[in-house]
């Protein structure tokens, strides 16, 4: 998994490509929204729109970095997101945690109030 | 795609393994290593994709057998590369088949199964929801559990036609 990070306005964007699972990547992903919050910035968009897919394990990540984010006054949200990847959030009922956008201006927008 | 809880039948702790049948169903080991699932879902893909199951089928399949191949990498073998997690598919003209095998110390499935990942008491765990997520995709999920010496993972997904409830898709 390749991670990418962008500080634009008060948001943090975190930019994934790959796939989103356990083991040494998931640490990364942990960090890099951990560093973020540590600097204060607590809104945060996932750019999901090079991951091909999620396992349980990476939405176990999403969620435990969620709580990070929200026990500091903000939010974690998601966007550019695939059908497959949606269908596990449905599934799930994630997505009635996780505001998803379809665009980064949506997303970017969401975060400047 | 059905958003409902899981409706296939309640597993028990055993079930009857069908013996391999080579001319019918292709075999593939990888080590317990989770960047292999990457490779195994391009395999699943293709496969069903080659079948000719739709889309939906397509994607809950893999998802499904994703989640099979984490749980046996991680719960089953805690990720040690040296133990093989090995995968039997057989698709035919109505079905599309896996047995996912683990030589890991096995599980309480009553256990895994009282907590609904999608309810208020569960909706936040950051695990426990690889089995929810299979049974939901698929229309049948079993397993052979043996305590200290290994797990089976049945799935079963059928082709549904125009009309059918598909279950994950």
């Amino acid at each position: 998994m390749r991670i990418k990070q962008d500080v634009l306005g008060k948001a943090g964007v975190i930019r994934l490509s790959g796939q989103l699972m356990g083991g040494p990547d998931a640490d990364q992903v942990r960090e890099a929204i951990a560093a973020l919050v540590a600097q204060g910035t607590v809104q945060i968009v996932i750019d999901l729109n090079d991951v091909s897919w999620v396992n349980s394990t990476g939405l176990g990540v999403l969620i435990s970095s969620h709580i990070l984010v929200a026990n500091q006054g903000g939010a974690l949200k998601l966007m550019r997101i695939s059908k497959r990847i949606e269908s596990i959030f449905t599934v799930t009922r994630l997505n009635t945690v996780f505001q998803v956008f379809d665009d980064e201006a949506s997303a970017l927008s969401s975060c400047a109030g | 795609m059905s958003r409902s809880h899981p409706t296939n039948p309640p597993e028990s702790n055993r079930m009857i393994i069908p013996p391999v049948d080579p001319s019918r169903e292709i075999l593939f080991t990888i080590p317990s290593r989770l960047e292999m699932l990457a490779v195994l879902d391009q395999l699943v893909q293709a496969l069903v994709h080659q079948a000719d199951f739709d889309e939906d089928s397509v994607n809950a399949i893999a998802t499904s057998i994703i989640e099979a191949g984490t749980n046996a990498i991680q719960h089953g073998h805690d990720e040690k590369a040296e133990l093989p997690v090995h995968f039997r598919f057989r698709v035919d003209a109505q079905t599309f088949e896996a047995w996912v095998e683990d030589q890991g110390p096995g599980f309480d499935l009553s256990t895994v199964l009282s907590t609904d990942p999608t309810g208020p008491e569960g909706l936040l765990n950051s695990r426990g929801r690889g089995i929810y997520i299979m049974r939901v995709m698929m229309d049948e999920v079993e397993f052979d559990i043996q305590s200290g010496s290994g797990v089976v993972v049945h799935l079963l997904k059928r082709r549904h036609t125009n009309g059918d409830a598909a279950p994950g898709a």
